[in-house]
């Protein structure tokens, strides 16, 4: 599904990415993990094609095709979803709106049949309900006024609405307590399937107790530096990532 | 005594027999013209609108009247028409033609035009039902619009496309608790000249409140000068620039806070795309002992093309210490972390763009509590899009 | 810090007074006839010594302003100014110098320490020899020695136009040229005194220069002209003015400052000014025309303005930036002050050209008493500019309900990339931050200062140090009375 191959990224001239390697395979979940400034959300908004992210080196393939020649919506047309950490608001443009808008660029973009108002919001409550995503959000302009917890269970009830191949949750877990950390990961473990592929970037592993990865990799220093099982995670948890980052050098 | 400056407005001026109520409103107004002459860009307040250059080629429209059109007349509104002035009833005389002297634009529709309108609402009768105004053809013509205390009007003001010159003179006159509703539509008006002056005068907590959609012409000015004149007196503007091509749009406003406890609030949009120019200048005085008077006002704006312009110019006159003022422009580009969250969700960057562009223009329009008018002025906007959008990026 | 503001203020009223019946000249002044015409041009250039090439500069600068029309400044009124009634050159005599600061009016010194000036800048301000006081390794000689070291030119203008010929003639006039204004044509003909800087690339000037320890440190001309040239990557801060209240008989002066910064260097120019206030009735104010601008000329330079001003003064021309180069960045700083009847008028322009470029203005306006304070500002982005990023911040505090702030703000932006923000907010000491200070046993003049250099922080913290703590007392002496 994702082949990362010796990726280097520069950002505003500055290399953050410095030879990352990964790959991940259809039904798959994979986590990342790392300290601030290790990268992680370089590798976020690299994947959906954010402008000012650049490949100095290596490749990024996606379902074969090199990414790098495809620009964001494209990347979203053919099943790649990022979950934003920080989801941005829009005033003026309303919820409804925007998923139905988002919903139908993605069918035609695939030569698909673009669906009714009334079809859409059939379907967005449908799922909306489960992720306890109100009708009066539904209507509010996008994310305007919401909390943190509302902020993230959109996004994940858009993953559940433009049904993705590879998605890819950038820290969907900060900011959250408890409560809002279970309903947010019961949404992702109710889309794992065989034919999508999840790389869940995270910061603690608070979050991989509810949705466990079948890998672990950490990240440092723009690089990969330890990988492994669902224990990592709680090794990491226990001695931290200089611990660990200092036995892989 | 300086010597009269030559000018296209002044040269105009015939002599008239007029009622004794309005001579002497009329011979001040030609002294202003007279002595001020037809702005031009050296003059600050117009500095982004040369009237002067615009209107050089002399044509027959300079001594014109323009055509008004009332199509229904309320209960609860009298309608007069100004070109029997002789029989001009009290409302008329006590107000018609005495804002005009202070620039030269209402001085010259008040020295020039030979008609126009003038509505009046009874006190406390509170009109449901909107008038509706069309201004068309060219030359000039005046409007008065008066509300005694407690009265209620909603005014839609349909400025036409067609006419290669129209100057425009309106005073407004809103009694104690009485609320005016005018809404402006001037519709994209290429190769035309479009102004238009409007005085207000608002008293003991009465409100008035403007929306605005502009399209711009080939130089385009509206002066909205507003005094709060007593305790509690309000105004609240919103509008909306959609220009494209070589259009020009000029808003200018100034709200005079003359006594204490007035409120103003003002928010504008405007998208110039192409090489049209979009200017705002906001001016709030507030007098000395206006004491605890509220004024707030943002304007914003979005460039579309390589070749378009926008001047904002946010001015605050302060006099009194125990008031709340605050101001803010700003000239940006479309929002470039919405534009990728749009675009990573699969919207392509075009449409992501458009949608972007209806938002930046929808909270200008959206605070307008009626329904209808929101509809209207929205389709005014989505009419004038297209062309703001050519060429763009 | 009360009663020593009191003070203060009634020794500055007492050199008022002094001022006022007619200026006690103890020093001997040798003039240029009165009058301005071709001859006093030649007179001035002649005095100072300077080559031909200077004197034709001159001359073509007095050519073209024969030419130009005075204009006519629309919200202040003053006396048509006779140039034909003035003098035009007027410099000290060779008049020994008080051996040290006994000879000095203890009253003026009293003065100078309330305000928390240095010994040295004291010594300057009183017209001792600095040199006479300290032994032979005295500060001015270290600090020469120390740009000298550095490779740093910082000399009277006149002597920089003899011994550095050829740097004065690549930047003189470059920023404003001759004929850029009328009071700046009218300087390039007749200026006398002023600075010239030069810092050679790679620099960072080891220590802020100021014009008191310009070496033959004479009394502030009438017509000053300063050039400061920040060469590739090098660095300067300069500080001009003083607390002490500036008194001159002059009431007009049109002075001219250039600054050019090269690929990678920053220039940092500050201005601590306490302007004459004139009279009780706020007549005779200072009225100081002076074009300030600064040439962002190579990439990735950057220039700042800081100002504190207080007082009567009505500047014609504001400090401003051109940014021409790509990546350059523009600042602008100022804290305003005016009390009773002042009126006090300053801005600034930000021209964006280069790409990538930034400017941010931060400005602070204090009306108290009767007085007025406008802020006039202009950032303009030229069709080419792409990238350009502006904020701006426009702050009015208005003491007491007789006075009154004025916000002029133009915006002019010609490029759909740039990003520009202007904000402003008009306030008043608020009743509870008072009574707060109060009750908690702060005087009702020391509250007031307090609140206000917290009002003015952001800019204050721009400014050297030494000037900065100046500054603070400045603001408190300045707002006497306001509140009460």
């Amino acid at each position: 599904m994702l082949d990362i191959k010796n990726l280097h990224v520069a950002v505003g001239g500055k290399e953050i990415l410095k030879g990352l390697t990964l790959s991940i395979a259809a039904g798959e979940v994979h986590a990342i993990m790392g300290p601030n400034g290790s990268g992680k959300s370089t590798l976020a908004y690299l994947l959906a094609g954010r402008t000012g992210y650049d490949i100095t080196q290596g490749s990024v393939t996606y379902r074969g095709e090199d990414l790098n020649t495809l620009a964001p919506e494209e990347r979203a047309a053919k099943g790649l979803f990022l979950a934003m950490q920080y989801p941005v608001e829009i005033p003026g443009v309303t919820t409804l709106t925007f998923l139905k808008t988002a919903l139908n660029a993605q069918h035609r973009a695939r030569g698909e049949k673009e669906l009714d108002a009334m079809s859409v919001l059939k379907f967005v409550r449908k799922k909306a309900e489960a992720l306890k995503v109100s009708e009066d959000m539904l209507k509010r302009a996008l994310n305007v006024g919401f909390s943190g917890g509302e902020k993230k269970r959109l996004e994940i009830l858009q993953m559940a609405l433009f049904e993705p191949k590879l998605a890819v949750l950038d820290e969907t877990d900060s900011g959250l307590d408890i409560d809002a950390l279970k309903l947010v990961a019961e949404g992702v473990n109710a889309l794992r399937s065989p034919s999508r592929a999840m790389l869940v970037i995270t910061h603690y592993q608070r979050l991989l107790n509810y949705v466990v990865p079948d890998r672990i990799h950490v990240l440092a220093q723009g690089k990969i530096v330890a990988e492994g099982g669902k224990e990592l995670a709680h090794e990491l948890e226990a001695k931290g990532y200089e611990h660990i980052a200092g036995k892989a050098a | 005594m300086n010597a009269p400056v030559p000018n296209i407005f002044a040269d105009a001026v015939d002599a008239r027999s007029l009622p004794d109520w309005l001579s002497q409103r009329r011979a001040d107004a030609v002294a202003t013209l007279r002595t001020q002459g037809v702005p031009h860009r050296r003059i600050e307040e117009w500095k982004y609108s040369d009237l002067k250059t615009a209107l050089e080629p002399a044509n027959d429209s300079i001594a014109a009247t323009a055509a008004w059109s009332i199509e229904n007349v309320p209960t609860g509104v009298t309608l007069f028409d100004l070109a029997d002035l002789s029989a001009a009833p009290e409302w008329v005389r006590a107000h018609f033609g005495k804002a005009a002297a202070a620039e030269t634009v209402p001085a010259a529709s008040l020295a020039l035009a030979e008609g126009g309108f003038a509505l009046h609402v009874a006190r406390n009768a509170v009109v449901t039902e909107a008038v509706r105004v069309g201004l068309s053809a060219n030359g000039h013509v005046r409007a008065l619009v008066v509300l005694e205390d407690g009265a209620g009007l909603t005014l839609i003001e349909q400025q036409s496309a067609a006419g290669a010159f129209r100057n425009t003179g309106v005073e407004i006159v809103v009694g104690a608790n009485a609320r005016l509703t005018h809404v402006r539509l001037a519709q994209a008006a290429p190769n035309n000249v479009q102004i238009e002056d409007v005085a207000v005068r608002v008293a003991r907590g009465g409100l008035y409140r403007a929306h605005l959609f502009t399209g711009g012409a080939e130089l385009s000015r509206l002066t909205l000068r507003m005094t709060l004149k007593e305790l509690g007196a309000n105004a609240e503007l919103s509008g909306v620039s959609v220009l494209g091509g070589s259009l020009h749009a000029d808003v200018t406003t100034h709200v005079y806070h003359a006594a204490g406890e007035t409120q103003s609030t003002q928010l504008f949009k405007h998208v110039a795309g192409g090489k049209s120019r979009a200017v705002y200048q906001g001016k709030i005085t507030v007098a000395k002992g206006a004491d605890k008077s509220d004024s707030r006002q943002t304007a914003k704006a979005l460039l579309l093309g390589e070749r378009a312009e926008a001047d904002l110019k946010p001015e605050l006159e302060i006099f009194a210490d125990d008031v709340k003022c605050a101001h803010g422009a700003a000239v940006g580009d479309l929002d470039a972390d919405s534009l990728f969250y749009l675009r990573a969700r699969g919207i392509p960057e075009q449409e992501a763009r458009n949608m972007l562009l209806r938002a930046f223009l929808r909270e200008a329009v959206d605070d307008v509590a009626d329904e209808a008018i929101r509809a209207t002025l929205w389709q005014s906007v989505e009419d004038a899009l297209p062309r703001a959008m050519v060429s763009a990026l | 810090m009360s009663s020593a503001a009191r003070d203060t203020k009634k020794q500055v009223a007492e050199l008022g007074e002094k001022y006022k019946y007619g200026f006690v000249t103890d020093i001997e002044m040798e003039r240029a006839p009165k009058g301005l015409s071709e001859e006093t041009v030649r007179y001035i250039s002649a005095k100072k010594d300077e080559p031909d090439w200077m004197l034709q500069w001159r001359l073509g600068a007095f050519a073209r302003w024969q030419q130009m029309r005075e204009p006519t400044w629309a919200r202040v009124h003053y006396q048509k100014i006779d140039y034909q009634n003035a003098y035009y050159y007027a410099a000290p005599k060779n008049t020994p110098k008080k051996q040290s600061l006994d000879e000095v009016d203890p009253k003026l010194l009293e003065t100078y320490n309330k305000l928390g000036i240095p010994l040295h800048e004291q010594m300057a301000l009183a017209g001792v020899a600095v040199d006479a006081v300290f032994d032979s390794v005295s500060v001015a000689t270290t600090f020469k020695a120390k740009l000298n070291e550095a490779g740093v030119i910082f000399c009277p203008i006149s002597e920089a136009i003899r011994d550095y010929p050829e740097l004065v003639k690549k930047y003189l006039g470059t920023v404003v040229p001759v004929t850029d204004n009328f009071f700046a044509t009218l300087n390039s003909a007749v200026f006398s005194d002023g600075t010239f800087v030069y810092v050679p690339k790679g620099v960072r000037c080891p220590m802020e220069l100021s014009t008191y320890f310009r070496i033959n440190a004479s009394e502030t001309g009438q017509f000053e002209r300063t050039l400061i040239v920040a060469d590739e990557g090098s660095y300067v801060s300069y500080l001009e003015g003083c607390t002490a209240p500036k008194r001159d008989e002059n009431q007009l002066h049109a002075a001219v400052v250039e600054l050019v910064a090269l690929e990678g260097a920053e220039i940092k120019y500050s201005t601590v000014q306490n302007w004459y206030p004139g009279d009780e009735n706020g007549l005779g104010g200072i009225y100081n025309f002076v074009t300030k601008r600064g040439d962002c000329r190579g990439d990735r330079s950057k220039i700042s303005w800081t100002q504190v001003e207080t007082g009567s003064a009505i500047t014609w021309k504001y400090p401003s930036c051109i940014l021409r180069g790509d990546d350059t960045v523009g600042e602008f700083f100022s804290i305003a002050i005016a009390n009773n009847f002042q009126q006090a008028d300053t801005g600034t322009k930000m021209i964006h050209l280069g790409k990538n470029t930034r400017s941010r203005i931060i400005s602070k306006g204090i009306s108290a008493g009767q007085a007025n304070n406008t802020y006039r500002g202009l950032v303009s982005v030229h069709p080419k500019a792409a990238n350009a990023r502006n904020y701006t911040q426009c702050d009015s505090l208005l003491i007491g309900a007789k006075c009154g702030a004025h916000t002029v703000p133009y915006i002019e932006a010609r490029n759909p990339s740039a990003r520009i923000e202007h904000e402003a907010t008009t306030s008043k000491i608020a009743d509870d931050q008072l009574f707060y200070c109060l009750q908690r046993g702060i005087g009702q003049e020391e509250a007031v200062a307090l609140i206000v250099n917290g009002f003015c922080k952001e800019v204050l913290q721009q400014l050297p140090m030494e000037f900065a703590v100046e500054a603070q007392k400045l603001v408190g002496i300045s707002l006497e009375g306001s509140v009460g």
